[in-house]
């Protein structure tokens, strides 16, 4: 049962008691009463002062056009207010609409808040099924009058922007199945597109992206994450039947592409991890088939109307070691040997920043950044990897790769500002020694891991982890590099005010010169680790920058190699937001 | 040849490898503990609000529906709370989720029972939050055949498809033993996600042997009658593949676990977990 527990307008009820005249003076004051509706138009081309989607914009760039606050005056920064929420591990983005914050809680309490003084304004709680763990979404959605919101029991769920009320409810999966969703949606050209995480044991065949009709949720189209049927991409699952394939989730949301009605998506790899359990090792004798395992570690491009698979790309084939390319998609136009491209950019666990024409398909770059040694050389026509044959894992064997499953650049989103020309890459830098472990200790209760992943620090490390590097796309260029012993947690953020911001295991929250990679402002020790996405937005005229406190495991769990860095153990969760003194 | 771009940094050299190999097999001195993913610091619901418990005269067991040997391990359970003239409590977890991470059992365990029954004791496969007792029956994975002209796993013609109940021990076992073959020489291994899965596709004829565990084969045919025609054959050339059973309780409870130890030896030496077996008609073993 779904039910609107405590919807409440706090300003509207103290108004009520204190007379008409005060009713007047509040709801002036109250920004939900003026909020509008969320247009196909704005979602093109977001307010300023607006962050209505993951990365605020279609292309994925995760730059905020604000510049009150800046380079010269970042040092001032102070806390605004801060929010609470509810225990349980989430990474979310709060969105930001006409001065209105929304909020996902691990528990599914969906919040809407004043985004100047952190008042609450509504809220609404998705009953989770008993046996679904509690755990937050990293983005949600706004459309029209919608705030649309996935669920960790795989429903998708619509809930007015103004009154908190359910609008309609959508269950795309049966979680007993272990379908669930990590990341929420992407609303383009009026279709709402999800993907699907969670696909394993329970149930085979991968999983899936799926258009849903933003009016009603009703599912329009579905593409399946797992090549079937017997074409080449249905035949590189080494001879395994569609019973035996697994994994293909989509951990985060889409960009899109306008102009070609294209969204962008990126697939993980199969499941389990370990070859020589998913069937993709020994090496399949039948000439016919290959063991790529498509469309895993994919950037897959598809009609966001209809559905259709335009193109992918396989960035990493029949991947082992959990370094999947699952993250975001940046477009950018970028000059390639003297020609403009349109691009489609990102980088996988590995580490390695690639560049994909986003008309056509076609590899046109790749540039490392962490230390690694599971690629030994890029094919610079093609983009195909020779792997290091010495990383595969084997049963009953010990293997060493770098970086370790976490990946040297995880879910932390990079973010591209257009005021440097730069990609800004919150990174890693670790290894694993790596042994094969069955599943199986108990009958329902997995061990999950696929592998014990023992993390250790690179060879010869100084000692540093953290690391956030600006990297010139135009170029391929190293800009800065800032190396830290502390891990780099969260996303990053860029701003037109010249300042770079990024969250560390540390509870620190720092912002950098988007061009000397200088240290300009750091807060104070916050509750917990910073493993979320900072946005930033202006309320009244005024530029804040909001970012969530919590330790979400992910790259959390390099706190064993930074066994200094202690973290509370009840794990707090809370929304800071700074912002410069009145 | 293709003009490859070579990535310097770590992966060049055979010399550079090497070394890495050289370097990763000395423990790191500042890593205290080598955790795999799933040794995930757990977390329950208001956790802080579980103290000590106060009642010390029960034996507080969990089992779950969802296994298969679920009232057998009641019946040992409470054979162990008589054992140690504790009170037998128990917990049923109720649940139609196929799979749980095992980090979910945290909860249930801090807000239910002091054991959960019905771990396998896999060396290493274990979270330092959890601790397992010695097995209370040794069970096997058998492979399962429906084709009566197949009464070993040697009579499979290579190429044919064997569904494996995929990650298991036994499935881990399988792949090495393929894998020391020739191509021509091997049997076809399908994945399947459940001993449930790999039955099916036994029954429907996609395979030609399943490999599961032996109590979700025998209570699937005490369940259900369309099982009756499936037999289970001799693992040969493989040796047998046995895994002991046993319950889990938190680390911190090392007095108890060495209680629940010593009733376990002394109900496996008296016959009394043999009984309990042998009145299920459990595919299992509890020998002294």
């Amino acid at each position: 049962m779904y039910k609107n527990l405590v919807r409440k307008s706090l300003f509207a009820a103290t108004s009520v008691a204190a007379g008409l005249l005060a009713t007047a003076l509040v709801a002036q004051e109250n920004p939900i009463d003026n909020i509008s509706p969320v247009t196909d138009e704005m979602l093109l081309n977001p307010p300023d002062g607006d962050w209505l989607m993951w990365r605020r914009t279609y292309d994925g760039w995760g730059y905020s056009p604000l510049d009150q606050i800046n380079k010269s005056n970042v040092g001032d920064l102070k806390l605004a207010w801060a929010w609470a929420m509810t225990p349980g591990r989430t990474q979310q983005t709060p969105l930001v609409h006409d001065g209105v914050m929304f909020v996902q809680n691990a528990d599914h309490v969906i919040q809407a808040l004043n985004a100047a003084t952190g008042d609450l304004i509504w809220e609404y709680e998705y009953e989770l099924p008993d046996g679904v763990r509690a755990r937050g979404e990293r983005n949600k959605a706004i459309y029209e009058d919608k705030l649309i919101v996935a669920t960790r029991d795989a429903h998708l769920i619509a809930i007015d922007t103004k009154t908190g009320q359910l609008i309609w409810d959508k269950q795309v999966a049966n979680h007993n199945f272990g379908y669930s969703f990590s990341a929420g949606p992407l609303v383009a050209n009026g279709v709402v597109v999800q993907g699907m995480t969670g696909c394993g044991r329970g149930q085979p065949g991968g999983c899936f992206i799926t258009g849903h009709d933003a009016d009603t949720g009703a599912e329009i189209w579905r593409v399946n994450t797992i090549a079937r049927g017997d074409s080449p991409e249905g035949n590189s699952w080494n001879g395994i039947p569609l019973e035996s394939r697994h994994g293909a989730s989509v951990w985060l949301a889409a960009s899109y592409d306008p102009e070609q009605n294209l969204i962008f998506a990126g697939v993980g790899q199969p499941y389990p991890w370990i070859s020589e359990m998913n069937g993709l090792l020994p090496v399949s004798a039948d000439p016919n088939v290959t063991n790529d395992a498509l469309y895993t570690n994919s950037t897959l491009a598809i009609d966001v109307t209809t559905g259709e698979l335009k193109w992918y790309f396989q960035h990493l084939p029949s991947d082992s070691l959990d370094l999947d390319y699952a993250f975001e998609r940046i477009l950018i136009d970028l000059p390639v040997n003297g020609q403009e491209r349109k691009t489609v950019v990102t980088a996988g666990k590995i580490g390695i920043i690639e560049a994909i024409d986003r008309v056509t398909g076609e590899w046109l770059w790749g540039v490392e950044t962490v230390p690694q040694n599971v690629v030994l050389s890029i094919d610079p026509e093609t983009g195909k990897k020779e792997i290091n044959p010495e990383v595969i894992p084997r049963i009953g064997e010990t293997t060493f790769n770098c970086p370790a499953d976490p990946g040297g650049k995880s879910w932390q989103a990079t973010a591209y500002s257009p005021r440097t020309g730069a990609l800004y890459l919150p990174l890693v830098e670790f290894c694993s020694n790596t042994t094969p472990n069955p599943l199986d200790p108990g009958e329902v209760y997995t061990g999950g891991g696929r592998a014990t992943f023992a993390r250790v620090p690179v060879p010869d490390s100084d000692g540093n982890v953290g690391r956030v590097d600006a990297v010139k796309l135009s170029d391929q260029s190293t800009m800065w590099s800032y190396r830290q012993r502390p891990p780099v947690t969260s996303s990053t953020l860029p701003t037109a005010g010249g300042v770079v911001f990024v969250g560390s295991l540390d509870r620190k929250f720092l912002a950098f010169d988007d061009e000397t990679g200088e240290i300009l402002w750091s807060s104070g020790k916050l509750s917990n680790s910073l493993e979320s996405f900072p946005v930033s937005y202006m309320v009244d005229g005024k530029q804040y920058v909001a970012i969530t406190a919590n330790f979400a495991s992910g790259l959390g769990r390099l706190r064993q190699i930074t066994p200094e860095v202690k973290l509370p153990a009840n794990d707090p969760i809370t929304v800071y937001v700074f912002a410069l003194p009145d | 040849m293709p003009a490859f771009l070579e990535l310097p940094r770590l992966a060049g050299s055979t010399p550079a490898l090497a070394l890495f190999v050289m370097v990763s097999v000395s423990p790191p001195v500042t890593v205290p503990a080598q955790e795999p993913e799933f040794y995930d610091r757990p977390y329950a619901e208001n956790q802080w609000t579980y103290g000590r418990r106060m009642d010390e005269s029960q034996l507080r067991y969990c089992v779950d529906r969802r296994d298969p040997d679920w009232e057998v391990a009641s019946a040992i359970a409470d054979a162990i709370a008589l054992g140690l003239l504790l009170e037998p409590q128990r917990y049923v977890v109720e649940s139609n989720i196929i799979f749980d991470d095992i980090t979910k059992v945290y909860a249930v365990m801090l807000e239910h029972c002091d054991i959960h029954m019905g771990f396998k004791l896999i060396p290493q496969g274990y979270p330092d939050w959890i601790t397992v007792t010695r097995p209370y029956y040794d069970a096997e994975y058998v492979f399962v055949a429906a084709d009566l002209g197949i009464q070993a796993l040697a009579d499979l013609a290579p190429s044919r498809p064997i569904g494996a109940t995929m990650g298991t021990s036994a499935h881990l076992r399988l792949v090495s033993y393929l894998s020391a073959l020739p191509a021509d020489d091997r049997w076809v291994t399908y994945p399947m996600g459940t001993s449930d899965l790999a039955l099916q596709s036994l029954l429907e004829g996609k395979v030609d042997v399943a490999l599961v565990w032996a109590p979700n084969f025998w209570i699937k045919q005490r369940e259900d009658p369309v099982y009756d025609g499936l037999n289970v054959i001799d693992p040969a050339p493989l040796p047998p593949i046995v895994l002991g059973v046993g319950a889990i309780l938190l680390s911190n409870e090392t007095f108890l676990r060495a209680a629940i130890d010593e009733a376990i030896a002394a109900l496996r030496a008296d016959g009394t977990i043999a009984d309990i077996l042998d009145e299920y008609e459990f595919p299992a073993r509890a020998a002294p």
